[in-house]
């Protein structure tokens, strides 16, 4: 440096003062970044933490072993009577070999009214399916006592799993100090036992937590998302093809695209409105039925799809189409050989999350009639049935406390599927994506 | 400015060409010699990329462009309701700029135009034009054990002329080159000039170019065009030599664009 007395700018005080100030600009912004991902991260662990920790109960449930001795006389069939005679059994019977078991055990005789009224409440209302099921499958048992663990009713569960308090007054409980004293033998005696709860993934609705699942809701989310597969992939991509390589660019056209991007912002109920106008009022589908729920979700998915496509058309180089029409391809040929391959892993990206998001939607369904309490298995798209974030919002409702843990744990295996699907859709994207 | 040589293959006659209301070619008139090298240059923006794409109507796929004049390919006018534009770019190749091959393997990037235009049925017969192009490309050595590898893969001297290989497999009759080396260095340049050299023996070759030097060493025909009209068109000879026009004296002389 020379003496001149003069200090170049870039080392002045003014200079370094705005070096830092910029330095100490971009640290702010790094520690704002990062605050906010931890502070996400944060109500992420807090979510899932609540959620697993109610619905990990939901998958065991507490059962009750018994010896039940199966009397061909108090099932009215002959002795070596046949599976199919014995499939036709009224269910009455078996839950009466099962209340006599346990009444057996604990010691109550015959015609001691209060107590074996008392003692039913223990058993759950499903122990006759148990029974039958376990003696169809071997008809030799007839005659023959066997050990067999049977579903305990749903007051009892919360006491064993300690979600409730035993030292609540008595009047305050489902079940009475004489129950409790039962239970706690069966518990001294080790008779008592929480088991996997397999019903919750084959059972459709029921009134009694131990006996309700989520398989009819699976089976109808199921069946409509293959619906939605069905109609929203061709019709999104092919809308999307049309508009953005073969329609005219003019005020119309640019009318459609301002409105198909401004459906894909309206609330989901009204496409429940309008599914419950046009496909059940007017067109007389099924109420409850899959198919409108299909219809309905493949109305709200296809602006995400046609938008998803249109990125990802947009996405490939022109120079792509160019060298497809420069070899004398045609417009139709250019796109469907080499432009649409290309896009394929953005189309199934937006395919993936409109399906998550269509596996998630709850209004639209629940205007369309999907609310019902369903039983039985859909046959067909055409039957009833529920979806599963449906379910969820009825069981939330319900106030018996078994129904608290169900909640969560369907919230748990919806979150499974949408999960994977993501995943999916992520591991799509990277294995056919191409550089170019 | 008509050249009077015989063998014509293009003949465009006030030819004008629109972006909207923008005159981007201003009624040139020019003639496309058969077996001859016909090069394209001038300032940027002085219209020779937007006359070359006449030539296979690759502005029909610009919405707002118009052309106007007639452009006759031996004589039948390609911009006629009877002529299909597909077929006319099957007849009239062209290489981009940038080498653009499909991401796909070599082999399916040289059979793709015989194969839509049924130019070959069976497979023993694409095989036979997949290797004819390349080895006219003169690529046939360099990748004859990776067909199957993706044509992206090669290096971009190798991929332009996979590019003119995908060309020649329609076996068109003339092929139009938008400056087909100003993204390849300079040894991938002699080798694709050489190769132009050679093609001309059997098609019109139109080429776009910013490089003086390299109209000068491919060319016979030289066209210079300044905002949107043919100031010169003549022997490649004379107009590096002699030029009639002042703007082509300034031009080729370094004194603008």
């Amino acid at each position: 440096m020379t003496d001149t007395g003069k200090t170049p700018y870039f080392l002045s005080e003014r200079a370094q003062k705005l070096v830092r100030k910029r330095y100490a600009a971009e640290r702010r912004f790094r520690f704002y970044g990062l605050a906010m991902i931890i502070l996400a991260l944060a109500f992420l662990a807090v979510l899932f933490y609540t959620i697993i920790s109610q619905g990990i109960s939901g998958f065991v449930v507490t059962n009750i072993r018994l010896p039940v001795t199966f009397t061909a006389e108090a099932l009215g069939v002959e002795p070596g009577a046949t599976a199919e005679d014995l499939k036709g059994v009224s269910g009455f019977k078996y839950t009466k070999l099962a209340r006599r078991s346990l009444n057996d055990y604990l010691g109550i005789p015959k015609g001691d009214t209060e107590d074996e009224r008392l003692s039913r409440g223990l058993l759950s209302n499903g122990v006759d399916v148990q029974l039958r099921k376990i003696l169809v499958n071997d008809p030799t048992l007839l005659g023959s006592t066997v050990e067999v663990w049977l579903l305990a009713h749903g007051s009892v569960d919360p006491f064993v799993k300690g979600q409730i308090s035993r030292d609540l007054p008595e009047n305050r409980r489902l079940i009475n100090d004489q129950q409790m004293a039962w239970l706690e033998k069966l518990e001294h005696d080790g008779r008592v036992d929480l088991r996997f709860n397999s019903n919750l993934f084959t059972e459709g609705a029921s009134a009694d937590p131990e006996l309700a699942g989520v398989g009819v809701a699976l089976l109808g989310s199921f069946f409509m998302m293959v619906l939605v597969v069905l109609l929203a992939l061709p019709l999104g991509v092919g809308a999307a093809l049309y508009l953005e390589e073969f329609a005219p660019k003019n005020r119309f056209t640019d009318l459609v695209e301002v409105n198909i991007n401004n459906l894909a912002a309206v609330p989901s109920i009204v496409f429940g409105i309008l599914g419950l106008a046009v496909f059940i009022n007017y067109a007389h589908l099924p109420r409850s039925a899959p198919i409108v729920g299909g219809l309905v979700l493949t109305l709200m998915t296809l602006p995400t799809v046609i938008i998803a496509t249109r990125a990802a058309i947009r996405a490939v180089p022109p120079s792509i189409k160019e060298a497809a029409l420069g070899v004398g391809a045609s417009k139709m040929q250019a796109v469907f050989h080499h432009v649409l391959p290309l896009a394929m892993p953005g189309i199934l990206t937006g395919l993936i999350i409109g399906l998550a998001q269509a596996m998630g939607e709850t209004a639209p369904l629940i205007m369309v009639g999907m609310v019902a309490a369903v039983f039985d298995f859909p046959g067909s798209p055409m039957d009833p049935a529920t979806a599963l974030p449906v379910q969820i919002y009825i069981w939330s409702g319900l106030p018996e406390r078994g129904f608290v843990a169900l909640t969560s744990a369907a919230i748990m295996i919806l979150l499974a599927f949408l999960l994977t699907m993501n995943a999916t859709a992520v591991i799509l994207r990277k294995r056919f994506e191409r550089r170019w | 400015m008509i050249a009077d040589t015989g063998n014509v293959k293009f003949t465009t006659r006030d030819v004008h060409v629109f972006y909207g209301a923008k005159e981007a070619i201003k009624g040139v008139d020019l003639d496309i010699n058969n077996n001859e090298v016909t090069a394209l240059i001038g300032p940027s923006g002085c219209g020779k990329s937007t006359y070359l794409r006449c030539l296979n109507r690759m502005n029909d796929t610009v919405d707002s462009a118009r052309v106007t004049g007639t452009i006759e390919l031996d004589g039948v006018d390609i911009y006629d309701r009877s002529v299909d534009v597909v077929q006319l770019r099957a007849r009239v190749g062209m290489v981009f700029q940038k080498p653009n091959p499909f991401p796909k393997s070599i082999y399916e990037n040289v059979a793709y135009g015989p194969r839509i235009h049924g130019l070959a049925t069976k497979k023993s017969e694409l095989d036979e034009v997949v290797e004819t192009s390349l080895r006219k490309a003169g690529l046939w050595n360099e990748v004859n054990d990776r067909l199957d590898t993706q044509g992206t893969a090669l290096s971009g001297g190798q991929q332009q002329r996979l590019c003119i290989a995908r060309a020649i497999a329609v076996s068109p009759e003339v092929i139009l080159m938008d400056e087909p080396c100003s993204a390849l260095d300079p040894i991938a340049t002699a080798r694709v000039e050489e190769l132009i050299d050679e093609l001309r023996e059997n098609y019109a070759i139109v080429i776009v170019t910013h490089s003086m030097q390299q109209a000068a060493r491919v060319s016979q025909k030289t066209a210079f065009f300044h905002l949107g009209d043919l100031v010169e068109y003549g022997d490649t000879e004379d107009i590096f030599t002699n030029p009639r026009e002042e703007r082509t004296r300034d031009y080729i002389t370094g004194r603008f664009g």
